[in-house]
């Protein structure tokens, strides 16, 4: 449910992600937006042109950030020198929560860019929620953890990955950012029924939930963020949403990205899946 | 102390996950036995295939970032040179920053260390990567207060230190490798421009002929946040090398016309006019106690 103490008690609305391509659009035309999301990492440089957009933008917009590089599943802490960065951020934007994802990135000082998956253990869940607690913490600010889309399960998991996420959530006492179309790809991958998670996750811990496109291969489908929302990700949404009434929701498109109009107008399809009393709200 | 076995399964699966693509761009043996411990194959895919996406999706990301920030570098060593060179660089050093951004910090260094890598194109393409690198540097470094210039005129050159900003890099080049960078973003805009019109066509920046080597010193700035090159005169350069270790005025114009016969008030007249144009670029401030610290060598931090 939207304005919880997961989302500082802000109601949000139907959102999209902050791209370059369409920055001049938003920048000349100042479209109506409820309120876009902007990947943390593309505006910790010091200064220069991505800063300056993002002033401009904070002018007219509402910012919610969301991070991927945070790793809270990683084995060591999180890095003082990201996490100063990541706050002297959320200082200028202003953003009412902060999300990244349940997920491992880097080892040893080496990153590997990716979103890797947990295994679904014990021990991981008291690392990852230790880290995610420091981070919630030192940012003062509510933190939603994301479930990421997987490509592989591993022989270590003692639970299932919704049962991980319930439990990661309830130790670290956070918020979670529901990816729906992340979901749907790892119950291809996986073979699992995709109500069954989104009917295990707590609906009060919901604070915010992305929708996206994926591209299906032969074998297995992977998360490109390169298409518009198939129905059956939309159907699962709708079912998420009659969990947990309405929830900020925000559409992800990052590769070969259309015009602004058309992004948007996929993002707004949201309002018809939204249960009646909360679509009028 | 032993390692958990969370950090024992992070371990084993990056080290694969980060080893080089072999034939056909698949995983490499070596990756086979990590995937067999820890990864569940299912009905359509076997352990091996599903550790792989994650092997190749490392692998392509890193790639096309670092193709990104060195197309110049690309195009001066030909495709299948400077894809040997990544593959290198990338599994010598791989990225120690959680900012893609940060991904070239140490290829300066590892193409001095291994000339071998660059065939007949060394002093070019080291030219061309220490340009490329101080664009991306020049993009979104920090931006210090600029120095007061009535302040300025007030000290004595004699103790007067001066900070450069950090967004600016000060290279001393072989090659007039602005020029060529130049040039081939202008014909990848073309073609850019055509293959919009034809529907096909690639990106790529392409070196059509080897420049002639030409001495060059340089300043990469950012200025109304746009990223130029400022040719500098010797002179001028050595200047501002010594300010930016750290000389005083005076010791800085001492060793930046050590060696020239020039007259006192020719000196006088030249460098009044050098510091009015770096004060409206902006490039000089005051030297904040964070930049006092010895900067961080060039290098990559891992290896």
């Amino acid at each position: 449910m939207t304005a919880s103490r997961f989302t500082n008690f802000q109601d949000y609305g139907v959102g999209i992600g902050l791209r370059i391509p369409h920055y001049q659009h938003i920048l000349e035309k100042k479209p109506v937006v409820d309120w876009f999301e902007i990947i943390s990492e593309n505006y910790m440089g010091e200064a220069g042109r991505p800063l300056a957009v993002l002033d401009q933008i904070l002018e007219q917009y509402r910012v919610v950030q969301h991070g991927v590089s945070m790793y809270f599943g990683n084995t060591a802490r999180p890095n003082r020198d990201h996490l100063k960065k990541l706050k002297a951020l959320t200082k200028r934007t202003k953003t009412p929560w902060v999300s990244d994802h349940l997920c491992w990135g880097s080892v040893d000082g080496r990153f590997t860019h990716d979103l890797l998956p947990m295994p679904y253990t014990w021990e991981a869940v008291k690392t990852t929620a230790r880290n995610v607690r420091e981070v919630q913490d030192f940012l003062e600010l509510p933190v939603a953890v994301e479930n990421v889309s997987s490509y592989a399960e591993f022989h270590l998991s003692e639970m299932t990955e919704w049962e991980f996420l319930n439990e990661v959530v309830e130790a670290a006492d956070c918020g979670i950012l529901l990816d729906v179309n992340n979901i749907y790809v790892s119950s291809r991958n996986h073979g699992f029924d995709p109500r069954d998670y989104v009917n295990a996750v707590p609906p009060g811990r919901v604070a915010q939930t992305h929708l996206a496109g994926h591209t299906e291969f032969k074998k297995y489908i992977l998360d490109t963020h390169d298409h518009p929302v198939i129905d059956p990700v939309w159907a699962l949404y709708e079912l998420a949403m009659q969990r947990c009434g309405r929830v900020a929701t925000l559409l992800e498109w990052d590769d070969k990205i259309p015009s602004f109009e058309e992004v948007h107008t996929e993002a707004l399809k949201a309002n018809r899946f939204l249960p009646a009393s909360a679509a009028a709200a | 102390m032993d390692m958990s076995t969370l950090a024992r399964f992070q371990a084993a699966l990056a080290g694969a996950i980060m080893r080089p693509l072999g034939p056909g761009e698949t995983m490499r043996r070596e990756g086979h036995a990590v995937a067999a411990e820890f990864v569940k194959p299912n009905a359509r895919l076997a352990a091996k295939d599903r550790l792989q996406i994650y092997n190749q999706q490392y692998w392509w990301r890193l790639l096309g970032s670092f193709g990104d920030d060195f197309g110049g570098l690309a195009a001066v060593l030909g495709e299948r040179r400077f894809e040997r060179l990544a593959i290198a660089y990338l599994d010598a050093c791989g990225s120690a920053s959680w900012n893609l951004r940060d991904l070239g910090q140490g290829l300066s260094a590892f193409i001095v260390a291994h000339p071998e890598l660059l065939g007949s194109h060394g002093p070019l393409a080291r030219d061309m990567a220490a340009l490329e690198w101080a664009r991306v540097i020049a993009f979104d470094a920090a931006e210090w207060p600029r120095i007061d210039p009535v302040e300025f005129a007030s000290r004595r050159p004699s103790r007067m230190k001066l900070g450069l900003q950090p967004y600016l890099t000060l290279l001393e080049l072989q090659y007039p490798v602005d020029r060529l960078l130049q040039k081939l973003k202008q014909s990848e805009n073309a073609a850019a421009s055509n293959a919009r019109s034809s529907g096909a066509g690639s990106r790529k920046l392409r070196l059509h002929a080897k420049p002639a080597a030409s001495p060059v010193h340089l300043a990469i700035h950012r200025s109304e946040l746009v990223v130029y090159y400022k040719r500098l005169q010797p002179a001028a350069y050595h200047l501002l090398s010594a300010l930016r270790a750290g000389e005083t005025l005076e010791n800085a114009c001492g060793m930046a016309f050590g060696d020239e016969a020039v007259a006192a008030d020719q000196i006088a007249a030249k460098v009044q006019q050098w510091f009015s144009a770096w004060t409206a670029f902006g490039w000089l401030c005051e030297k904040p106690a964070i930049m006092t610290k010895k900067p961080a060598p060039l290098a990559c931090p891992l290896c």
